[in-house]
């Protein structure tokens, strides 16, 4: 009894403890010092016609929210030293992912 | 034991400092859903965990009390995740286009199955509703599961979202062990 307790405490302190911002579902590695600037991402995606409302850091990868040139609001993953596109969801459903 | 009253306000209080947060000219209404959308499973979690764990520890039974508060801060901070995810989509159109998506439709039907269980959390609805009301509060393990869904879908990933189910769902596994009291 005292064991099962025990265990239920320790996954709930457990749950409290992991950062709600590790999301993880992609990860780019690569050297930081060649990392190209992540206004030089939006800047070009803004000329390919998406509209960004935040851009920022995620898995050592640049993590755009906003809307794609076919209007799809959508959260976008890109690699921050070629700033090519590697995946693509819309809440959890995969729009587009780069072949591997 | 702590009062109601003074349970009520404390449930209250994230939602006053969200509401806040919410109205500031820089808010990231987006980076409130998360945290709004948590405390709500929390919450909802510690409600359905309240009945079997008192069945395993029964001095812990005065938690029973508590049990309505919970569950109706849960469908409130729900509600509040709902208000947020709407304002930061600020078009129907944008909503309506992912709504099919999996970790969409699943936390609209969680928030919807909820909606009947805090309408008929009070006495009044106990006693009309007299022998139904169990049944309906039923609900709220439906609820549970969809919350868990979205949670994963949404949020591509399952490690957060299993930390918090796991507990809950090894409370519930444990009334189908044989009662302790019974056999004694």
């Amino acid at each position: 009894m005292k064991l099962i307790i025990s265990a239920l405490a320790l996954s709930l302190a457990a749950a409290v403890a992991v950062p709600a911002s590790a999301t993880g579902v992609m990860t780019c590695q690569g050297d930081k010092a060649k990392w190209q600037s992540i206004a030089k991402l939006t800047d070009t995606i803004i000329k390919d016609g998406w509209k960004v409302r935040k851009a920022k850091v995620d898995g050592g990868c640049y993590e755009v929210y906003g809307t794609t040139p076919e209007g799809d609001r959508v959260e976008a993953y890109f690699d921050p030293i070629t700033l090519e596109k590697l995946y693509v969801s819309r809440r959890g459903e995969v729009l587009f992912q780069k072949a591997k | 034991m702590v009062p109601k009253s003074l349970l009520w306000v404390l449930l209250a209080l994230p939602a006053l400092w969200w509401a806040v947060a919410a109205v500031q000219p820089d808010a990231d209404l987006e980076a409130l859903l998360h945290p709004t959308g948590e405390l709500s499973a929390r919450l909802l979690i510690a409600a359905l965990v309240v009945t079997p764990l008192v069945r395993l520890v029964p001095r812990w039974r005065g938690l029973i009390r508590y049990r309505r508060a919970i569950g109706v801060a849960a469908f409130g901070y729900g509600l509040l995740h709902l208000v947020f995810y709407v304002i930061a989509m600020g078009s129907l159109d944008d909503m309506l286009a992912e709504l099919g998506a999996r970790g969409i439709w699943t936390g609209w039907l969680a928030l919807l199955l909820m909606l009947p269980l805090a309408l008929t959390s009070n006495q009044a609805a106990v006693r009309a509703l007299g022998r139904s009301w169990k049944p309906l509060q039923r609900l709220a393990y439906p609820a549970a599961l969809l919350t868990l869904l979205h949670w994963v879908f949404v949020h591509d990933g399952l490690t957060s979202a299993l930390l918090h189910f796991v507990p809950l769902a090894l409370l519930e596994a444990t009334r189908f062990l044989p009662s302790q009291r019974r056999f004694a």
